[in-house]
């Protein structure tokens, strides 16, 4: 039983990491609907795999039969008030035999979005276009020794604003040409480095560099932690969030991934039998 | 007795790890940001589901809550003149197919049956009249019509084509649909196949629900195709298979070819690909198909499992494991014809043996009461209402296989298992009827006494042909189990009832044994009034070798008999008039007292002339004579498919061993009540004008029944 869950871990490994290669989906827009496809073939595999297939379907039954009573014995009402109260609890323990597979899909699915997200939630800079580069250092003091060391290809377009009330330094940058590149923050007599990408091509973004908790750094930045003790809290780069075109309307990769997952679901459901 | 099925299927084991994952997600969830709020589609399907159904019931709701005012308005308008004189506000009738007064009144009497002697001690318990002939269909039409077969048209199962003198259902006909395409190798039809109800007269839960009382009617017999009427009602005897027919069991089998079976069943060859069997169930005519004799099937395959005395099988995409001598569930399956067109049904497998040859039995393919393919409950979806509700059920007319018993296919053990699994879906309908028929009337109908009184009468007597094989001490009390099951649900139900509410349990006919058959056929060759194709000293089934020019009578069916009438038949000889009144009387005389010399028993005892019996526009299609054979006797399995043989008396030794296709006189039903009735020979025919006078409805002139005079309140 464990094999679907094992098969569904490894499949999202190998779109995050081998499938964002095939020039065919190294499009926002592609990716999005390939992903979304994708997940909601696995994921009722996973369900069928890990539910009480029978209990579902005998719950919806139940369900359906008391909404049919509803509309067959609608001029009495004592039945059909008694019918609503049926439906009440038939939707409760639907819901309770529908949240066992529910939490295990949810981890997968977790991961793979925060994985995602590194990769679709945010655009890479452009060359000639200013960001900003945001330092949080530990105390208002610490600011004065916080200094920005940038590569070559990359210049500073306006002086450093220093914001003493939220204890941070923010810097104007603009880079030349496309690349990765890691910027240096110098404090203290140390130097910490952060990864910038600027790029025409799907990349994968870290927006922030943190010493924070492991589960928030897990879900917000993509490189390692700053030291605890050290004197900067984080180091975030501005990266232009990134929206899904579909032509007929605009959305964060979300929303589309969350309708569009759902459709395939439902189409792949009915394909193979599966009761949800 | 339980009905053994499969074992169900293990959950995942995975599901162990759920706590582990509670308290990991339970983490990430206390640290929600941008990219965690949705968590997959799997939360959309639940969320989505249920606030589908929630949705749904929502506007149901609405929709209930404002036309609720204007609908109470209009049912209390026409309750008014329902309930303004009536004397109950419910009425429930159990109709127990062929419980018979006598078998009742003896168990009664030895303490068997408490709540039915309640019922006598209380109320009312009297034999009730049933009609000529004496069979299930034509007396279930009368109790719903509450006119005789004259007005109903319903005189047997069968009723015969005057222009071939092949049978019919007499009930119902369906038809393909008039027009097709032919696109290359298909024959498209253009249009739903037609479904005329051949049953005429107007069942008394019309009038009642026209008058704003609500009816839940369950499994009557003749009552497919359903009709519209204000109120549920799911159909019974003569809905067919999805082949069409009224019940075609498989019988699956490696051995050699067999002999056919004589009726309700097909042989099917297993073939052994290695470890694997493969066999297929035949279903309906494929309707693409351009020449007619082209059935569409379902594939099957089986694998053996003889260490553990069970096998898997697969069926449409569908895997399960069965033990021998079990009962699958319900299996739905579908056949498949070409450009998309599919029939759906269900059926269930019972492994019989699997060593040294495979045998398998498939019930008759029902039409599924999920997605039924034809009409089998008004409104459609009370039978979807139901199979939602209890799962699939069987929705074939004549459900317990008696065939299959009769043919030694299945054992008394199987085909009880089977009876009993289908009443019990039976009860869970009557009580979900119940709770859904507050007010009202509620009809439920109950078939196994009457098949398990076909089939197991033969226990119930010392030296009857078909149990000569079981010695005495080892025949089991199945007749007397079967009552004291129907005294219990009795029961249950007066536990669910007041004052306000009347209950009948009726029935249609009673029963006695079946030992000898006589062949009317034969006996009409014998004396001339029939003629057999020069040479022939026999005939096929359906007259095959009949010399219709010398023939002047023939018997087909369980009770009729028939005059070859010219005008009438197509190669009718008899005159209309004096000449054929003559040889009725000539007929009746003869054959009434007809003796059987071996046993020196009266074979029949009463011979009717259908214009003395039946008044009304359908008298036409009445058989001239119904035949009224004595206890003990009935129309021979042969003569009742039209053969004529040379023997006209001969034991019946199948396991279909009591009967009711008699003299009328013979078999009445049971009358029990819990009001007292002022009756002394109630009729089935009274059961429709009583009900009506009871809710306070005037009652159609046409008809025959006269209301009961019922005590207003049950006796205490």
């Amino acid at each position: 039983m464990k094999l679907p869950m094992i098969a569904s871990v490894i499949a999202m490994r190998w779109f995050s990491v081998v499938a964002l290669r095939l020039p065919l989906i190294n499009s926002p827009v592609m990716l999005v609907i390939a992903v979304s496809l994708v997940v909601g073939l696995l994921m009722v595999l996973v369900f069928r795999a890990v539910s009480d297939q029978k209990a579902i379907r005998a719950a919806k039954d139940q369900l359906k039969a008391h909404l049919l009573a509803v509309r067959l014995f609608q001029d009495q009402l004592p039945v059909v008030m008694q019918s609503y109260g049926r439906i009440l609890r038939g939707t409760a323990r639907y819901i309770r035999l529908a949240f066992k597979p529910l939490l295990l899909v949810i981890l997968p699915i977790t991961l793979l979005i925060v994985q995602l997200d590194r990769y679709l939630g945010w655009m890479p800079l452009q060359h000639a276009q200013p960001f900003l580069v945001r330092v949080r250092a530990v105390s208002p003091d610490a600011l004065n020794e916080v200094s920005l060391e940038l590569p070559r290809e990359m210049a500073l377009s306006a002086p450093a604003v220093h914001l003493p009330a939220d204890s941070e330094v923010v810097w104007r940058v603009v880079a030349e040409i496309n690349g990765t590149y890691n910027i240096n923050v110098a404090a203290a007599g140390e130097t910490f480095s952060k990864q910038v990408v600027v790029s025409q091509d799907l990349a994968r973004i870290s927006p922030t560099r943190r010493r924070d908790r492991f589960w928030e750094r897990l879900f917000t930045s993509g490189e390692p932690a700053l030291p605890t003790n050290g004197p900067i809290q984080s180091i975030e780069v501005a990266y232009p969030p990134r929206n899904i075109d579909l032509v007929i309307f605009e959305s964060n990769w979300i929303i589309v991934f969350f309708v569009l997952s759902i459709l395939a679901g439902f189409v792949f459901k009915s394909i193979l039998g599966i009761e949800i | 007795m339980k009905w053994p099925i499969a074992p169900a299927v293990r959950k995942p084991g995975l599901l162990n790890l759920v706590p582990v994952l509670v308290v990991v997600i339970g983490l990430v969830l206390l640290f929600p940001v941008r990219s965690e709020a949705y968590a997959g589609p799997g939360a959309g399907f639940a969320v989505l589901s249920s606030f589908w159904t929630l949705f749904v019931a929502f506007l149901y709701s609405v929709y209930a809550f404002l036309t609720w005012p204007f609908r109470h308005v209009l049912r209390l308008l026409r309750r008014r003149k329902a309930y303004g004189k009536a004397q109950v506000t419910r009425a429930i009738i159990l109709g127990f197919d062929g419980m018979d007064p006598e078998l009742a009144d003896r168990f009664m009497q030895e303490g068997k049956l408490s709540h039915l002697a309640k019922l006598r001690d209380q109320g009312t318990f009297l034999p009730l009249r049933t009609t000529c002939p004496a069979i299930s269909p034509v007396a279930w039409s009368t109790f719903q019509t509450g006119v005789n077969p004259g007005k109903h048209n319903i005189y047997d199962f069968l009723a015969r084509d005057l222009s071939s003198y092949l049978p019919f259902l007499s009930s119902a006909q369906i038809r393909g649909p008039k027009r097709r395409l032919r696109i290359g190798e298909y024959s498209v039809p253009l249009g739903k196949p037609e479904i005329k109800g051949l049953r005429r007269g107007t069942p008394f839960w019309h009038w009642l629900g026209k008058a704003g009382i609500f009816c839940s009617v369950i499994r009557v017999p003749v009552t497919f195709p359903p009709e519209k009427f204000p109120g549920v009602l799911l159909s019974g005897m003569c809905v067919p298979d999805l082949k069409g027919s009224q019940g075609t069991f498989c019988f699956c089998t490696t051995r050699g070819a067999g002999d056919k079976f004589r009726e309700g069943g097909v042989r099917i060859p297993i073939e052994r690909h290695g470890s694997v069997f493969r066999s297929y169930i035949p279903g309906p005519e494929d309707p693409l198909a351009t020449n007619s004799g082209s059935g569409l099937r379902v594939d099957f395959e089986l694998r053996a499992d003889l260490r553990h005395n069970q096998a898997r099988i697969e069926v449409d995409s569908q895997k399960f494991t069965l033990k021998i001598r079990e009962y699958s569930e319900w299996i739905p399956v579908k056949f498949k014809a070409g450009l998309g067109f599919t029939a759906r049904g269900i059926c269930r497998f019972y492994v019989k043996q699997l060593s040294p040859e495979v045998e398998v039995y498939v019930t008759p393919v029902n039409i599924d009461p999920g997605r039924p393919d034809l009409p089998i409950s008004h409104p459609v979806t009370y039978s979807i209402y139901l199979a939602k509700l209890f799962g699939p059920y069987a929705t074939l007319g004549l459900a317990e296989d008696t065939w299959a018993l009769n043919e030694e296919v299945l054992d008394d053990q199987a085909f009880l298992a089977q009876c009993y699994a289908n009443h019990e879906d039976r009860e869970r309908m009557l009580f979900d009827a119940l709770d859904k028929t507050p007010q009202g009337l509620c009809v439920c109908v109950f078939d196994t006494t009457d098949r398990v009184q076909h089939m197991f009468w033969r226990y119930l007597e010392d030296d009857h042909p078909a149990a000569r094989k079981v010695p005495r001490d080892q025949r089991p009390s199945v007749i007397e189990d079967l009552y004291r099951r129907m005294d219990d649900l009795i029961g249950r139900v007066m536990d669910q009832i007041d004052d306000k509410t009347l209950l009948l349990a009726v029935s249609d006919h009673g029963f006695k044994s079946f030992t000898r058959c006589v062949n009317l056929n034969a006996w009409l060759h014998q004396n001339g009034y029939l003629a057999l194709n020069s040479g022939k000293s026999e005939s096929g089934d359906w007259f095959q070798d009949v010399d219709w020019s010398r023939t002047l009578a023939y018997t087909m069916g369980l009770n009729g008999l028939y005059l070859n009438l010219k005008g009438r038949e197509r190669e009718g000889i008899v005159e209309p008039g004096t000449e054929s009144e003559t040889l009725k009387n000539e007929l009746r005389t003869k054959l009434n007292g007809l003796v059987d010399p071996a046993s020196g028993g009266i074979g029949i005892t009463g011979v009717f002339d259908c214009d003395a019996v039946f008044a009304g526009p359908y008298v036409d299609n009445a058989p001239d004579l119904i035949v009224g054979y004595g206890a003990g006797f009935r129309a021979s399995w042969d003569s009742v498919t039209g053969r004529v043989t040379t023997q006209l008396f001969e034991d019946n030794t199948k396991a279909w061993s009591g009967d009711h296709c008699i003299d009328p006189r013979l078999v009445p039903g049971v009358l029990f009540c819990n009001r007292k009735i002022a009756e002394e020979k109630p009729a089935i025919v009274d059961v429709a004008p009583t009900i009506l006078k009871l809710f306070g409805l005037g009652l159609p002139t046409y008809f025959d029944g006269k209301p009961w005079t019922v005590a207003p309140e049950p006796s205490k």
